[in-house]
């Protein structure tokens, strides 16, 4: 079968690549990106452990076909440090407790770093609602929800 | 877990798609936002030769005010994207509330209210994988010769799991479609076929354009029963909107089709009525999590609540 | 004990969370070897059918195929966590047990070469009757599951202790209960993975484990190599909670494509494979029988089990007996009788679990609710009477030595205004209070110990290596902050290398609750040594007394007059000099009577030590949905010493997770041998909003025997929260609970019930 052309900015950095038309995003960016940050771990977008950034918006990646997203702008958890600086949500949920198995870590921070991009002061409400959309089955999330609240506050 | 292979094309316009569809003989899904589309896939409940991309199409975008009284919310608008659009919540609070209630927000803000309302029909025994189905053996809706819920049953008891729709029917939203076979307009509430094979009358190759919803200010709520308060499908949904004098309420999430009904008022007779209509009319059967018995008895319930929540906005 | 630690207390950012946070930390399925191939396993679609063939002839010719194994490729030997219950071949020759079971599997060089090439393979059945329900499982006639297990029963577990019978005559008040609860799923987040590696004569694995030299040993038997040929190497694991303590097919799976196809094989489990073929949560029928003194003490209890196993023994015994255990060691049972069995159906295999036991648990602290209101008494006095206290001997003789039960039940008590809120539960409102006991680590014979190693770098840089093993929990970090406190190295300089058979001397593992009073243990013995050598060589070159020297932030000082000081690294070279390097070894074993048996003398000391708890839950009903809201939860566990108060705290949130809101939305549900909901979409494993506010108190009891106090911190609070919310709900209802999960049909029809409505 044919293979399609797609360029994606990856964390700043272009990448021009022949993907299956049947593809996900997340397939790419674990498989040719070596990106393994985001993770499979339900396959069918109940969970939010492969979610990443794209163009401004968290997306659920083992739904998105690749092919779908050409020319967009994705970012992933790999690509929130800036130069050797940690994110101040990196930063918040290293200091808060809110990492112990570390597998839903990357999609809960992708989530909120969407969240407090369009939202610079988020209440505890709202943190809630939006991690919501993510499963996590270690921390019982009150260190992730005061970790995302650090976050906004250092941030903003 | 893979996906099985498919072409796929990104279209520019609803005429492009008609003729993308029909070069592949009927062998194509349309794609939106892809969360009901893409995990049906993934189980190999759905395995079409190509997949058509509709995401560019900047008509199905669009919200605009008509002339003629009228909202015309393009059906690729995402379900956060029209809740956070200030006339609906204005409007329509029982579409806010079931556009809020819908998922997650992550699937809000992929989900389109288009492919909201398009959804297939949902079942435990049926929304599993391809190996999980080959040792419980095939039922109606995926070709089989049986149900596998109902001993001896001769139809398809899924469920229809939009959130939006039953807000919709409320405010008697009407849908457009424009397929091979031309234009046309039907009414939310008609689309519903009864048959779990094919649950909605969509003809091959159409494609819904535009929800259009009576720009009239009413009152509403939506109640959905879940199990957790976010990503859960409703496991019983009602909704109700009044305006002027007539209240329109809709009970979804039991069985194949929502279920309308239209009151006078909403005084305790009445909604008494209504509610005890909606217990006897509801048939559930054991497909989902909770009991069938219990589900059967939230539509009512869901019903007086969410009557007594317009009426304290009143 | 001192209290004025330099680290040891305080809250510190784990070592492991950097990699996790920045998205470099490797899991299983992350790992990419050169040349590696994608495995793939075709399962049973039969809950119980006899293999007559398999055929993996075609499946071979498929370009890109490079090897095909069934059971008939195995060696023969069947595993089980005792002797006496081996009884899993891990690829089976005779006959399938549940659907979903391994058959055969295939390497290819890629995953869609694989699938095609499964759907090639050949296998014919011969489909035999089935049994899914314990109770019809037992009965004459029955399908048999296995040849040596007579009516199915796999473990029955017989204690007697006192006089039952005589004590229940005599009592004031006697009451039976029978409660149910369906089985939980582990729903880790990371479903399982395995990376096999077999090279030169060697095989290396990576995979998600709870203890990998147990893991090791096993695969050395079944595959019938030597233990040092087979080396389970450190990898991150996405959570465990008692499911990946055993050696899984996969294992076995992975390893025989490897040796066979002479390439790296990962195989990556999907999460409906992770739900119906890795460990499941058994469900479980108890009936509890209850004699009580007019006062409120407890004078007999009679408990009947039955444990729904699935298809293999997995870790049967322990599985069968520790609800028992759990609750002999919180309170005082003077005649006791407990009578568990394990019974083997035709459905996944259930193992041990975190919050295993809630049926019994949550039974019987909510008939200890409904016995106290009949008597007019506080269920936190009952508690509190019949509690355990430091230096009282449990009624299977365990002695237990630190105690802070009671510290936990006052604690929680009064920061919920229990016993006024109990005694007159506003309208569809209720509170309810859980305790339990958590043995620090199990008998298991000669493994029951750990050892440490310690090397210091001429720069002062530490690391020490150990076989404990981290699923998440903070292990890990937990060990390098005992070692700074020890060795006065800051954490950033101590490296850890752990739970690689390789390297690293046997330990327990992370399922027995012993890493702390265990593992963290051993390491600290191994620094004290490390640190002894510096002190001695510090103390010659600054010329004072060994006593007088403290070792802190890198460097050896007087304490008398600190400006005496000199960099440990100094010392360590010097000790390099004299040709005697700084190396600490070190082990810990635990104080247990080893002559102690699961079935055959249940007696004797248990474990080293245990961990107290309590958890109170507050409820609130509506009366139409049923529907149960916890607006608050409160938790005190008795951890001894908290090495990271935030990572006990992170333990404890997430036990109110996934044991107490668990109570009101978690369980399998089944189509007889078909999982109906092995996905995360209709498993319901709570979100944010599902969770109440949450207040975690930590009582140190400061052990004497554990590192600086310690005790087990992940466990306790998982063991109790189940039933502090069933005893609210009861507290609210009236009604004691059915079946957990307490979902809202179930509640709404206790409401019913006290209402007299009928269906």
């Amino acid at each position: 079968m044919k293979t399609i052309g797609v360029t994606i900015q990856v964390n700043n950095e272009e990448n021009v690549l022949q993907v299956k038309p049947y593809e996900t995003l997340l397939e790419t960016l674990r498989e040719r990106l070596n990106l393994t940050g985001a993770k499979e771990a339900c396959s069918m977008g109940s969970c939010g452990a492969c979610t990443v950034v794209v163009n401004g918006t968290p997306v659920r990646s083992c739904l998105v076909l690749t092919a779908e997203v050409d020319g967009a702008d994705i970012t992933t958890v790999e690509g929130l440090q800036k130069d050797g600086k940690l994110h101040p949500l990196q930063e918040a949920f290293m200091e808060k407790g809110a990492v112990q198995c570390g597998f839903c870590t990357s999609g809960m921070i992708m989530t909120a770093k969407a969240l407090l991009d369009r939202n610079k002061k988020p209440t505890k409400k709202e943190i809630v609602k939006t991690i919501s959309s993510n499963i996590c089955r270690c921390t019982g999330y009150k260190k992730i929800v005061e970790a995302v609240e650090d976050a906004g506050r250092k941030k903003g | 877990m893979i996906l099985p292979k498919f072409t796929y094309k990104k279209v520019k316009s609803v005429a492009e798609a008609v003729a993308a569809y029909n070069s592949h003989k009927g062998k194509a899904k349309y794609l939106a936002g892809g969360t009901d589309l893409v995990p049906l896939m993934k189980l190999r409940l759905s395995a079409p030769a190509a997949v058509i991309d509709l995401k560019d199409i900047a008509e199905l975008k669009a919200v605009s005010r008509k002339n003629d009284g009228w909202l015309a919310v393009g059906a690729n608008v995402t379900l956060f994207a029209l809740k956070n659009d200030p006339v609906v919540k204005e409007y329509f609070p029982a579409l806010y509330e079931s556009l809020d209630a819908t998922s997650c927000e992550t699937l809000q803000m992929r989900g389109t209210i288009g492919g909201n309302i398009l959804q297939d029909t949902r079942c435990l025994l049926y929304n599993q994988s391809l190996e999980w189905r080959k040792a419980r053996g095939f039922c109606y809706k995926m070709g089989g010769k049986v149900c596998n819920v109902v001993p001896n049953a001769k139809a398809c008891f899924s469920n229809y799991c939009s959130d939006n729709a039953p807000s919709l029917i409320t405010l008697s939203a009407q849908l457009r479609f424009v397929g091979p076979k031309g234009e046309r307009t039907a009414g939310l509430e008609d689309i519903f076929s009864g048959d779990g094979r094919r649950p909605l009358t969509v003809e091959p190759g159409e494609i819904l354009t535009e929800i259009l919803i009576p720009l009239k200010k009413t009152k509403g709520a939506y109640e959905k029963l879940r199990v957790r308060d976010s990503i859960d499908y409703p496991l019983a949904g009602v909704a109700v909107s009044a305006k002027g004098g007539t209240v329109r309420a809709c009970v979804c999430g039991i069985g194949l089709k929502p279920r309308v009904y239209d009151l006078s008022d909403m005084n305790e007779a009445t909604v008494k009525e209504a509610a005890d209509r909606m217990y006897g009319d509801a048939k559930p059967v054991s497909n989902t999590v909770l009991s069938a018995m219990y589900r059967k008895k939230m539509a009512g319930v869901l019903f007086k609540k969410a009557v007594k929540r317009v009426l304290q906005e009143g | 004990m001192k209290d004025d630690f330099n680290i040891v207390g305080k809250r510190v950012a784990r070592s492991d969370s950097l990699a996790k946070v920045t998205g470099e930390a490797w899991y299983t399925a992350d790992i990419k070897l050169p040349n590696m191939l994608v495995g793939k396993v075709l399962r049973s679609p039969y809950p119980h059918a006899k293999i007559v063939r398999i055929d993996l002839a075609r499946a071979l010719k498929v370009p890109g195929v490079k090897a095909a194994i069934s059971g008939f490729d195995a060696y023969g030997i069947k595993w089980g966590v005792f002797r006496y219950t081996q009884d899993h071949a891990m690829l089976p020759t005779d006959k399938v047990r549940y659907i979903g079971e391994d058959v055969a599997a295939v390497a290819a060089v890629d995953e869609e070469t694989a699938l095609e090439a499964l759907s090639y393979i050949k296998v014919d059945y011969e489909p035999l009757p089935a049994v899914f329900d314990p109770l019809e499982s037992m009965k004459e006639g029955a399908p048999q599951i296995h040849d040596q297990y007579k009516n199915n029963i796999n473990i029955h577990i017989n204690i007697d202790v006192g006089e039952v019978d005589k004590a229940m005559g005599k009592a004031f008040l006697v009451r039976e209960d029978t409660f149910k609860a369906a089985g939980e799923a582990y729903a880790m987040m990371e479903p399982y993975a395995v990376v096999a590696s077999y090279a030169n004569g060697y095989l290396d694995l990576w995979m998600p484990n709870a203890g990998p030299h147990v893991r090791a040993k096993a695969l050395s038997n079944l595959l019938k190599k030597p233990v040092n040929r087979v080396r389970i190497r450190h990898i991150n694991s996405g959570g465990a909670f008692g499911g990946r303590s055993e050696v899984a097919p996969g294992d076995l799976v992975a390893s025989l494509l490897s040796i066979k196809a002479g390439r790296p094989v990962k195989l990556v489990l999907s999460r409906e494979e992770n739900a119906t073929s890795s460990r499941q949560v058994h469900d479980i029928i108890t009936t509890i029988k209850t004699g009580m003194k007019k006062d409120g003490t407890i004078v007999a209890k009679d408990f009947r089990v039955i444990l729904n196993g699935g298809a293999y023994s997995s870790t049967g015994p322990i599985a069968t007996s520790i609800p028992f255990y759990y609750f002999e060691q919180s309170y005082r049972l003077p005649n006791v009788r407990y009578n568990g069995y394990r019974v083997f159906t035709n459905k996944g295999i259930r193992g041990m679990y975190g919050c295993h036991g809630r049926a019994v648990l949550a039974g019987n602290e909510v008939q200890m609710d409904l016995i106290a209101k009949e008597l007019g008494l506080d269920p936190v006095a009952v508690r509190l009477k019949n509690g355990l206290k430091s230096g009282e001997v449990t009624a299977t003789k365990s002695k237990i030595t630190s105690c802070g039960l009671k510290e936990t039940i006052l604690q929680t008590a009064e920061k919920t205004n229990f016993t006024k809120r109990w005694g007159k539960p506003k309208r569809y409102k209720g509170v309810g209070m859980g305790c339990v006991a958590i043995l620090c680590g199990f008998p298991m014979g000669f493994r029951s110990g750990s050892s440490c190693y310690v090397k210091i770098n001429d720069d002062g840089q530490a690391t020490i290596v150990t076989g404990l093993v981290d699923n998440g929990q903070g292990n890990e970090s937990m060990v390098i902050q005992v070692a700074s406190e020890v060795l006065g190295i800051p954490m950033k300089d101590i490296n850890l290398v752990c739970a690689d058979t390789e390297v690293t001397n046997l330990d327990p593992g992370a399922y027995s609750q012993a890493a702390a009073f265990v593992g963290a243990n051993a390491v600290r013995v191994a620094c004290e040594n490390a640190r002894k050598r510096i002190v001695g060589i510090a103390a010659e070159k600054l010329r004072v007394k060994e006593a007088d020297i403290g070792l802190k932030d890198g460097l050896a000082y007087s304490k008398r007059s600190p400006d005496k000081k000199m960099p440990i690294s100094w010392v360590v070279r010097e000790s390099f000099f004299r040709g005697d390097p700084v190396i600490g070894t070190g082990s810990y074993f635990p104080k247990i009577d080893l002559e102690r048996e699961w079935v055959s003398r249940p007696w004797g000391q248990m474990a080293g030590t245990f961990s107290f708890g309590a958890s109170v839950a507050e409820v609130s009903i509506d009366p139409e949905t049923g529907k149960v809201s916890i607006p608050r939860f409160t938790a005190a566990h008795d951890c001894g010493r908290a090495i990271n108060p935030m990572a006990v705290e992170g333990q404890m949130e997430g036990s109110i997770q996934q044991a107490g809101v668990a109570a009101i939305t978690e369980g399998n549900l089944w189509d007889k041998g078909h999982l109906l909901n092995p996905n995360l979409l209709e498993y319901k494993v709570p979100l944010a909003c599902d969770m109440p506010e949450m207040e975690t108190i930590i009582v140190s009891s400061i052990d004497p025997e554990g590192p600086f106090g310690a005790k087990e911190g992940g466990i306790n609070i998982r063991a109790n929260a189940s039933s502090a919310v069933a005893c609210a709900v009861t507290n609210a209802t009236g009604e004691l609970f059915e079946e957990l999960p307490l979902t809202p049909d179930k509640v709404l029809t206790m409401l019913e019930r006290k209402k007299g409505v009928k269906g």
